[in-house]
């Protein structure tokens, strides 16, 4: 590249043409005085969020710092989780959430993956039209809802029935619930990362005397396959941090003794929270049983950030690729 | 996508008749497809039987009652003036927020790691459960901001909403300011405006169905809500409001329609799960309603660059 | 521009519209709401007593619109946690104050009144479907529900363990799901209470500190209406409640007969109102006395409750009314205290 001579115009465009000019091309001074005040603004909008994330880690864990210095340690391993006893055993409510989500991502991994791949590859286009949005709908119902309809019916007519559970409370319905809930996002993520899929793969697949199933199954969903996990992980995500659905179906609600029985009640991290909120939940903070209900909010963020930024890697890769 | 010749000419060729394993596989999916969406039929159906009768049986009085021990007196008025004033915190307050950070971060922003930070984090902010939200509210707003909140009342309930909303809003309005193409911006450049009048005459008005459209299916999620509600402290019990001053109101007892159902839900009377089943109709309508609005929104102002 | 616009008219036609329900949203015709307003009352405490103080705010309401109530139910031991720090105006209760938790009153200057409004009877319940259990001494009370009982998963467990205790035994070899109170709820201290379990676990050699409690291996909830369900949900279920909810329950569960000496005795509003039901408790209300003075509000909703129209409501919550002469001292006693 030529070096610009100093001195001239051209190091300082308009700046030595004529002082004045410098001055017309920038423009009115109060123009730009408010244009940096509103960056400004918009800047402290977006710091803002930051300011959410910080006050989260910082008030969780100010109050779960508290409650483990003020709990004999033992506590945290004893035979079950019951709170109001100073019974703080951190497994039971582990395998709890375990036992739920994993409930869950085996009814909403093959319904959801299933669908996704039947929307991508075999339907219509009207068929998707019509049927994609109904699907959105499955994800918009409350989980209130769910957790009413999961002990209504899905307890009664498929766990008491079908299976032979014999408690009307589970984590079996609860897990099924949250099942039903999850599907659609695991649905809608994995169908994308499919539907991204370049139409030239499947051409040249098919130009090798390939089947639409074959085509599926080997050429588009590998290819999908950082979407396809993104979207199991998004959904496994979600199913830790579901509540409501718990908090009815689930059962335990003042707490329950460790159990690996996925047909009599337990209690799950959020379940826990819930049932310590529902109780004493405008007790001044002094109590310990109350004060618990910050460590296991910090617990369950922990594991849905650890969740979320391993999904985000695989949404980046299924981004980048196309 | 249609039958591919190549399986027209195979099948000719070799005469062989139907796939058989194709046609199975096919089939499962299809049934994957089918029990999920008929997982939703039957809760439909099952909240609509009982839900019906006792709308039909009761009316109108159903909305316009407050909520009672008894199960013929009871109704969902309070639920919804409840449920509508924490929208109104939550339009109020995240939205503009949710906007500005959005119109930073996709306008303003220079690729900083500082601002690829922002970025990361409003995402897994959009990922962390709701019940932690409700951890937050009841840690800063009716704890720590008691005085001017006044405890458990609609304010903070409404500002936690706001805060759970918020990351929602911030990605799907970047998402939406992303869609408008950088010619737009560039021509308003090259006539002399700032990066403000760019924005604000042309950028925004081009980006506002996008915006809207997620900014009411976050309205919707935020009404859907009730575990941080009932961190917060939306009352589960019956209460009157007495005649207070609107302050005095917005500082008070309250509760939403969520949380309404999850009460109901749990009382012994057997005609309380009718009621539990009517107030999830009126929930499950409302939500349609704005779900619907905002699909309408999208097809009728969507743009196609 | 317009789309802002647009939206903009909207949020404020919905703002305005808010306002306007905030305004008129209780039932006060003139719609004055800018004065402050009655006063308001903050009941918790009992989920056992709330339905007797939700359906008495109810009534109060009627006639004083102005007035702003709350009821809650968490529980009568976290009711009281409030109640001593001054966060409530009464506590339901269905068992006396705790030395405990009035030595917690006495420190912040919490000054109360105790009122009894009302007469329970705690029922053991098991399902329809039990035909087995149909009477229980206390001793096979503290067998099944007792400190010692951790473990026993089949009702035959806990045969051993009754006839030490002088109950009868004879339990089948089926599955022991039991669903009850918790330890927030006041009706697991009244049952620990009147079924004398602290006596009977001090005798067999139980450590001081765990003689007055229950098993902890139960499905336990705060919610009377969880615990009906669960009790439904099994064929040989165990459970107790507060006679209201039993009596409401429906026919799927039974209620059991309790043997406290004198024979199998069912509990009925008779049983419990003439004290030969064993396991008859009274129900309280715990009053803030120095909230009397600034809250007139507070005053006139005891007021009401005292009078015939609101102890009505102990009946129609399907509670036993208190005999006269306990509804005159209960009188006799708020005079006292709001004088």
């Amino acid at each position: 590249m030529t070096q610009v001579p100093t001195g001239t115009h051209l190091e300082r465009p308009g700046a030595s043409l004529a002082p004045g000019l410098s001055a017309v091309l920038l423009g009115d001074p109060r123009r730009r005085r408010r244009e940096k005040l509103i960056a400004a603004a918009f800047r402290a909008a977006a710091a803002f969020s930051i300011l959410v994330g910080v006050l989260i880690v910082v008030s969780l864990l100010g109050e779960a710092v508290s409650f483990l210095r003020s709990i004999p340690l033992r506590s945290l391993w004893t035979d079950g989780w019951f709170p109001r006893r100073g019974m703080f055993d951190v497994k039971t409510i582990l395998f709890g959430t375990l036992i739920v989500s994993v409930i869950a991502m085996v009814i909403a991994a093959p319904l959801g993956i299933g669908a996704a791949v039947f929307l991508s590859e075999y339907a219509s286009s009207r068929f998707r039209r019509t049927v994609k949005p109904i699907l959105e709908t499955l994800a918009a119902i409350p989980s209130v809802v769910m957790g009413f309809f999961a002990l209504t019916w899905i307890s009664p007519s498929i766990v008491e029935k079908l299976m032979g559970g014999n408690s009307i409370f589970s984590m079996m319905a609860a897990g099924i619930g949250v099942g039903i809930l999850v599907t659609p996002l695991v649905a809608s993520i994995a169908e994308d990362a499919m539907h991204a899929v370049p139409q030239s793969l499947r051409e040249a697949s098919y130009g090798l005397a390939a089947r639409r199933r074959t085509t599926s199954v080997r050429i588009v969903m590998p290819a999908a396959v950082s979407g396809i996990v993104a979207s199991l992980i998004v959904g496994l995500s979600r199913a830790v941090g579901e509540t409501m659905v718990v908090a009815i179906a689930a059962g335990a609600s003042g707490g329950s003794l460790f159990t690996v029985d996925p047909f009599g009640p337990g209690q799950t991290m959020t379940g826990a929270m819930a049932a310590l909120a529902t109780g004493s939940d405008q007790v001044t903070g002094n109590s310990a049983a109350f004060q618990s209900l910050f460590f296991v909010g910090l617990l369950l963020f922990g594991m849905t950030l650890v969740l979320n930024l391993i999904s985000e890697r695989f949404v980046r890769r299924m981004r980048a690729k196309y | 996508m249609a039958v591919t010749t190549t399986d027209v000419v195979r099948r000719n060729l070799r005469r062989q008749g139907t796939d058989w394993g194709g046609l199975l596989f096919e089939g499962a999916l299809l049934f994957a497809l089918l029990v999920s969406l008929g997982f939703l039929i039957i809760l439909v159906g099952q909240i609509l039987v009982q839900g019906l009768a006792l709308l039909a049986e009761r009316g109108t009085s159903f909305l316009t009652s407050q909520s009672s021990s008894l199960p013929g007196r009871a109704g969902v008025s309070q639920a919804l003036v409840g449920s509508l004033m924490l929208m109104l915190f939550v339009v109020a307050t995240a939205f503009p927020l949710g906007i500005a950070a959005a119109v930073y971060l996709e306008e303003y922003a220079a690729d900083t790691r500082f601002n690829r930070f922002i970025t990361v984090n409003v995402r897994n902010l959009a990922g962390v459960p709701s019940i932690v939200y409700g951890l937050l509210g009841l840690a800063i707003y009716v704890k720590a901001m008691s005085g001017f909140t006044g405890g458990a009342s609609v304010i903070s309930g409404g500002l936690t909403l706001a805060i759970l909303v918020l990351p929602i809003v911030v990605i799907t309005a970047s998402e939406a300011l992303r869609a408008v193409p950088q010619g737009i911006r560039e021509a308003g450049y090259g006539v002399g405006a700032t990066k403000w009048e760019v924005v604000r005459s042309h950028v925004l008005p081009a980006a506002a169905p996008g915006i809207l459209t997620g900014t009411v299916l976050s309205l919707a999620r935020a009404f859907g809500e009730t575990a941080p509600l009932i961190l917060v402290g939306a009352v589960t019990g019956v209460f009157f409001t007495g005649s207070g001053s609107l302050v005095e109101k917005f500082q008070g007892a309250y509760t939403s329609l969520p949380t309404i159902v999850y009460t109901w839900s749990k009382l012994p009377q057997a005609e309380f799960q009718k009621l539990t089943a009517a107030a999830i109709v009126v929930l499950l309508v409302m939500l349609l309603t704005v779900n619907g609005a905002a699909i309408w929104l999208r097809n009728r102002y969507e743009r196609k660059w | 521009m317009v789309k802002r616009k647009f939206v903009m008219k909207v949020a404020a036609a919905l703002s305005i519209a808010l306002v306007a329900a905030a305004c008129s949203s209780n039932s006060d015709p003139s719609g004055s709401s800018t004065t402050s307003g009655g006063g308001s009352v903050v009941v918790s405490g009992s989920s056992t007593v709330q339905p007797i103080s939700s359906l008495v705010a109810e009534k109060f309401n009627a006639s004083n619109p102005d007035v702003a109530v709350k009821v809650d139910g968490p529980g009568t031991g976290d009711g009281f946690v409030l109640f001593c720090e001054g966060q409530t105006d009464i506590n339901d209760a269905s068992r006396p104050i705790e030395d405990s938790e009035a030595a917690d009153c006495q420190k912040n200057g919490v000054n109360y009144t105790e009122l009894k409004v009302g007469l329970d009877g705690i029922t053991v319940m098991t399902s329809a479907n039990n035909a087995a259990v149909t009477c229980l001494t206390k001793g096979d009370l503290y067998s099944l529900f007792g400190p010692e009982s951790q473990g026993f998963t089949s009702w035959a467990d806990a045969n051993a363990l009754a006839m030490k205790q002088g109950g009868k035994g004879q339990f089948p070899d089926a599955p022991l799901d039991i669903t009850a109170p918790g330890e927030e709820s006041g009706t697991y201290d009244a049952f620990i209470e009147l079924v004398g379990i602290e006596d009977m676990a001090l005798a067999d050699k139980v450590p001081a500190d765990q003689a007055a409690t229950l098993r902890p291996d139960y499905q336990s909830s705060p919610s009377d209406n969880v615990i009906i369900q669960g009790i439904e949900g099994s064929d040989t279920s165990l459970g107790f409640v507060g006679f209201a909810f039993a009596d409401q329950a429906g026919s799927s569960v039974k209620k059991i007969e309790i043997d406290g000496g004198s024979g199998c005795v069912t509990p009925s509003q008779d049983t419990i109102a003439d004290g030969s039901y064993p396991l008859s408790r009274s129900l309280y209300i715990y009053v803030n006395n120095d909230k009397i003075k600034s809250n007139p509000a507070l005053k006139s909703f005891v007021d009401f409750y005292l009078t015939a129209d609101g102890l009505a409501s102990v009946n129609e919550a399907d509670y036993v009314d208190l005999p006269a002469d306990q509804i005159q001292a209960t009188k006799d006693a708020w005079a006292q205290a709001s004088a």
